[in-house]
């Protein structure tokens, strides 16, 4: 019997994938967006992408078990959109955003990954992202930063969506933040409503803020 | 949920090293996870011992998991903590600029092979 030692990272496959695509999209901000289903992602990019698509190119990779309802949504506002379905996998990996772009192609400035709705398993797969953006409503518990820690500690920005309902709900914004920073110091916290519009000027600044940094 | 997927991944390693070796037999593979990766590590297990059957030369290999625990140094003060939970400010100074050191590992760390 002999010892081999490897010292092999597990992902390596989706990690080379992602990083030729970081290597495709060199110019393009890459935001991919994460959270449990039903937190206002797509209604979130509906509004905010409106802000920006007449100054910038704009593609959305929406990624659901089933459907096309969101890239229809998205499509509607008159942003590119590639819908994949998933199937049985809870999570897009690189090579899902590739066969997206391979038809959406490369000549953007921003291109808008809104993941499958779930906080564990997206957290591990690299898409060649800039940044992964984290959302959260506050029907969901100002804890959950902690109750899912690896996704928040990955995360760059985190968006606290639906405040509208804040006077409903007994949720602590600060609690939520003071949560979030313990795991990742780093992030840039928003605060949103769809419904009001609220902070999602905020929001679009800090898309613009990413988009501009990339074309250099 | 996606332990399937990681098991195949993990597999793929395997194979590649056991081969290069001129290996005839995997007899174990050990895996290091770090708490931070988001792996279960029964579900891994289970997952890997699904799919290595479809594989002669790993069929009766086991797979060692090694956890990592969450460690890392405050940039301030400079202690080093051990983070049971998942909040990691310094025990010393209260700071949050803590830099991690272990625990987001996902490696096949080495094989033991005939």
């Amino acid at each position: 019997m002999k010892t081999v030692n490897i010292q092999e990272k597990i992902l390596t496959k989706n990690e080379m994938k992602a990083a030729e695509l970081r290597e495709k999209l060199k110019g393009v901000a890459v935001l991919n967006f994460v959270s449990s289903p039903g937190s206002g992602k797509t209604s979130l990019l509906e509004k905010v992408l409106v802000m920006l698509k007449d100054k910038y190119k704009i593609a959305v990779v929406e990624g659901d078990q089933q459907t096309t309802h969101d890239a229809d949504r998205i499509k509607a506002t008159g942003v590119e959109a590639f819908q994949v379905n998933t199937g049985n996998a809870c999570h897009l990996e690189a090579i899902d955003v590739e066969r997206a772009l391979g038809s959406l192609g490369y000549d953007l400035d921003l291109l808008i990954i809104e993941n499958v709705g779930n906080l564990v398993c997206p957290a591990e797969y690299d898409l060649g992202e800039d940044a992964k953006v984290v959302l959260l409503s506050v029907t969901e518990g100002d804890d959950k930063p902690a109750k899912y820690p690896v996704m928040t500690r990955a995360g760059s920005a985190y968006i606290i969506n639906k405040i509208d309902l804040l006077p409903y709900v007994d949720f602590s914004v600060d609690k939520c933040i003071e949560y979030a920073k313990g795991i990742q110091p780093e992030l840039e916290f928003f605060t949103t409503s769809c419904r009001t519009g609220e902070g999602l000027d905020k929001v679009a600044d800090y898309i613009e803020k990413m988009t501009k940094a990339k074309k250099g | 949920m996606h332990e399937l997927g990681i098991a195949n991944s993990l597999i793929e390693i395997v194979l590649e090293n056991a081969n290069a070796n001129g290996a005839k037999v995997v007899r174990s593979v050990t895996a290091k996870i770090g708490r931070l990766a988001a792996v279960d590590s029964e579900a891994l297990k289970f997952a890997y011992d699904a799919i290595k059957e479809e594989y002669p030369m790993i069929a009766e290999s086991v797979l060692v998991i090694d956890n990592v625990p969450v460690t890392g140094k405050c940039n301030k003060c400079g202690a080093t903590d051990t983070y049971d939970e998942m909040f990691f400010a310094c025990s010393k100074c209260g700071s949050y600029e803590v830099e991690l050191i272990t625990g987001e590992e996902l490696t096949v760390s080495e094989i033991e092979v005939d």
